[in-house]
């Protein structure tokens, strides 16, 4: 094994915070490092020098034991780096081919005047789609795809650079559990080629997985690299939180109220078919199923987002004749929806204002804001989820990954909701932090709030939520209240072949 | 739990708080100001500086839509003609048809928030860009203003009606400035203040977000149309006031320094970003540059290549600060 990567002494400061403190990092060929902390520490920071998107203050680096000055991406590229960041940056107008080959389009020569190769593209696209044994369409432009498939689409692309070292931030946040273990045999199988990997993650289930060592970023510093053998979960958490950390513990005590939603017989477009639900104040009801099993559909049907053609929406015994955003949040329910870059949030809003921005009756009367009713709600959510930002008035786009999810989560809880559907609602957030998530939304469905959530971590669904729907191409096929499964169960119905 | 937020460096809401990205534009206006002031005969005279005020008020007034316009993330290229309309409007009703003055001014405003709220549906309606839409406008009005008045200027207004473009208040302060004032001190408050200002930066930012959010896109965006529809009326009619006449043939070109005002004040063309107060200094800004090439005998057709090319360098300026 030899040391392929070495950064020394990295700084980078930014207005208000030390994202990285002279850190040290060192990574071996046929490797493959696990990179934890929590949100905020300086993951993201790291990737970002190491793949040239951001330039340190201070420190260097060096491959194969030669200083390199890696000052842009092209830069990082050429010492053999590919990276895979933690926010998509798919070009929405190209289809899936044309950007997995971004850049390096194969040409052919007619008359004289190169043209564009399509056939070789989509050749070269589904080579390397096809190592990650998933079925996307080529010529499907990527603004169509969803949070999923866009990263499945990004680590096809870091794989077709053929790089000798792929880094790769929270691959697995928005990914499904079976895409999530095909994602491990292809980073194994890597690794074994005598690649070196960086691989981001929250979930600390994967780390035995996928990982041979961990190191373990707090903010800004190194707190250690340890092999993945001692790497237990109670030692990570000790490094990523400072001081010995105890899951917050909540109940499912909540006394289950009136029905406050509930769904009959909805069909859309094929995407769902005849689903009927009933979901009562204090309940939390989780929606599992595969990638493209109709949950986020579900949830943008009931929501408006998305028209149907036939079937019933009901608030509080109301039916909703037609439903949107805005007569939807008027009868209290909410949706944090999954895409926060594109649909959650405007980045160049500061926090404050994003934490506001579906709450404004709140914080106005006649359509005059109230600056300082703004300021507490904005306050509160950044107290009660523990939002790691300098100021309130800083542009969300500087956040963490993470912490502009709890953002997301924040302006919805703000609008005091009476049914909340959340779609992969902690996607990049700390165990930490979700805990405190968690223990807050249980905490407000004693209050008689109403969740349906949507999360691709099956073991998050299990342990959270008091029923759980299973979801099979857009067909509801199995309710189980949560104490009926385990999680191997629950896997055998998610995973069940559906025929007609 | 500690606070994650630390409250040493106060939070002001207000956007004009963004005083790095505007102090280089203070900056620039300041050394124009210098400039003029040495080398511009006449130019640092309570009257001149009075007369550039009056000046950039018809294109301030509009100013303040055109910004909240490009804030939303679309674009406006019809305030001249409209200009010209709401003028001609006024000068056939109040004149030919003999309606009350009062009336005939009322009817402006209302149909100029009409007809811009009209492209403001369709906008929307159709998901047509508003380039498009005020192109069509820009060209309509034009020819319609023209249409109705044949082209002549119609005159004579009542003498008192005067007052509003050229009349002074405690003898020296033209109308035309109170009236521009008055407007970018009620949009600045809009901008900052209200529930439909906030909307306007979420739908320029990410309409997909702000949909999500509960916020009524079509509601915000035929808004901003109607308010730049009502006030190019507005500027129309005191312009009117000023050269006594309903005329088709005034403001051309008037969308271009508009436009360049707001984008000089460090608007974004992305949407999402911008102030009222930095549109207040690009309109300065322009009307300064203008009236100093006149004092200093620059010729006219080198004035137009000079204000293109600093135009150019805002924008340069402008973008460059987007990417940071
Ligand atoms: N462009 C920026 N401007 C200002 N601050 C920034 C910027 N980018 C990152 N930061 C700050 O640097 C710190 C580290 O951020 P980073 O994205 O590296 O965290 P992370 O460990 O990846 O967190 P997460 O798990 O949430 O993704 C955060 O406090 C963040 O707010
Ligand atoms: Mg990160």
């Amino acid at each position: 094994m030899t040391v392929v990567l070495q950064a020394s002494h990295l700084m980078k400061q930014y207005p208000g915070v030390k994202a990285l403190d002279d850190v040290d990092f060192s990574l071996n060929s046929g490797e493959v490092r696990a990179l934890l902390g929590k949100n905020g520490a300086g993951k993201s920071t790291l990737v970002k020098i190491l793949s040239g998107a951001v330039t340190p203050d201070q420190g260097s680096i060096a491959v194969d034991g030669r200083e390199v000055t890696i000052k842009s991406p092209q830069d990082s590229f050429a010492q053999g780096i590919s990276t895979v960041y933690q926010e998509m940056s798919l070009v929405p107008g190209l289809t899936v081919a044309e950007n997995i080959l971004l850049g390096r389009w194969p040409l052919s020569k007619r008359f004289g005047v190169s043209f564009i190769a399509r056939k070789e593209i989509v050749q070269q696209a589904a080579e390397a789609l096809s190592q990650l044994e998933v079925d996307i369409d080529l010529n499907q432009l990527a603004s169509r795809l969803n949070v999923a498939q866009q990263q499945l689409v990004e680590i096809a692309k870091a794989i077709s650079f053929d790089p000798r070292v792929m880094i790769l931030d929270e691959p697995s946040s928005a990914l499904p559990s079976e895409e999530v273990d095909t994602l491990h045999r292809v980073v194994r199988r890597l690794a074994e080629q005598g690649r070196a990997i960086i691989y981001v993650t929250h979930r600390l289930q994967e780390i035995p997985k996928v990982a041979d060592s961990v190191t373990v970023l707090r903010d800004g510093r190194t707190i250690g690299t340890i092999p993945v053998q001692e790497a237990t979960p109670e030692r990570i958490t000790q490094m990523m939180i400072g001081s010995d950390w105890k899951r917050t513990e909540w109940q499912r005590d909540a006394e289950l109220g009136p029905v406050r939603l509930s769904v009959r017989n909805l069909n859309s477009k094929g995407l769902l078919r005849d689903v009927s639900l009933e979901l009562r104040g204090g309940e939390v009801l989780g929606l599992a199923g595969l990638l493209g099993s109709g949950r986020t559909e579900l949830l943008r049907a009931i929501f408006g987002l998305d028209p149907i053609d036939s079937g019933e929406i009901l608030v509080d015994g109301t039916p909703q004749l037609k439903p949107n955003p805005i007569s939807m949040k008027a009868t209290g329910i909410g949706l944090t929806p999954e895409d926060r870059k594109k649909q959650g949030l405007v980045l160049v809003f500061p926090v404050e204002d994003n934490l506001t921005l579906a709450s404004l009756h709140r914080v106005s009367s006649m359509g005059v804001l109230n600056p300082g009713k703004e300021k507490v709600l904005a306050e509160t959510m950044v107290d009660n989820l523990a939002i790691k930002t300098a100021r309130l008035d800083v542009k969300t786009r500087t956040l963490s990954g993470g912490n502009q999810q709890k953002v997301v989560i924040g302006n919805w809880l703000n609008t005091l909701p009476q049914v909340l559907m959340m779609d992969e609602p902690t996607r990049g957030i700390d165990i930490q932090a979700k805990e405190q998530i968690f223990a807050l939304v249980r905490d407000l469905a004693r209050q008689g709030l109403a969740v349906l959530f949507v999360s691709s971590e099956i073991e998050e669904v299990l342990d959270v939520a008091d029923r759980i729907l299973v979801m099979n191409q857009g067909r509801i096929t199995h309710s189980r209240q949560h104490d009926e499964v385990d999680l191997e169960q629950l896997m055998a119905l998610v995973m069940e072949e559906y025929t007609e | 739990m500690t606070s994650a937020v630390q409250s040493s460096s106060p939070t002001l809401r207000d956007r004009t708080s963004d005083l790095l990205a505007r102090s280089g534009l203070l900056i620039a206006l300041l050394l124009l100001f210098l400039a003029l002031a040495l080398f511009a005969p006449n130019f640092l005279t309570s009257r001149n500086l009075l007369n550039v005020l009056r000046a950039v008020a018809f294109n301030g007034i509009i100013a303040c839509g055109m910004t909240f316009m490009i804030i939303a993330g679309d674009i406006d290229v019809s305030v001249g003609s409209a200009v010209a309309w709401a003028s001609a409007l006024l000068g056939v009703l109040a004149i030919q048809h003999g309606w009350p003055l009062g009336l005939a001014v009322i009817f402006v405003l209302v149909q100029g928030a009409l007809i811009h709220a009209g492209a403001g549906y369709i906008r929307v309606r159709w998901a047509v860009p508003a380039f498009v839409v005020t192109l069509a406008l820009f060209m309509a009005l034009r020819g319609a203003a023209r249409l109705i008045t044949n082209a002549f200027p119609i005159t004579p207004f009542p003498d008192s009606f005067n007052f509003w473009g050229g009349g002074y208040i405690f003898g020296i302060i033209p109308v035309p400035v109170v009236i521009m004032l008055a407007v970018f001190v009620l949009f600045h408050f809009i901008s900052v203040r209200t529930v439909y200002g906030r909307s306007v930066y979420a739908v320029g930012g990410n309409e997909e977000s702000a949909r999500l959010s509960g916020i009524s896109v079509w509601r915000t965006r035929i808004t901003t149309f109607a308010l730049l529809g009502f006030l190019s009326a507005f500027s129309g009619i005191i312009l009117s006031s000023r050269i006594m006449s309903g005329s088709s043939n005034i403001a051309v070109g008037l969308e271009f320094d508009v436009i360049a005002a707001v984008i000089i004040g460090g608007t974004s063309l992305a949407g999402g970003e911008g102030t009222i107060f930095g549109t207040f200094l690009g309109v300065l800004f322009i009307g300064l540059l203008s009236n100093g090439m006149v004092l200093m005998g620059i010729n006219p057709f080198a004035q137009e290549v000079i204000r293109g090319l600093i135009i150019l360098v805002a924008v340069l300026i402008s973008v460059a600060r987007t990417r940071k």
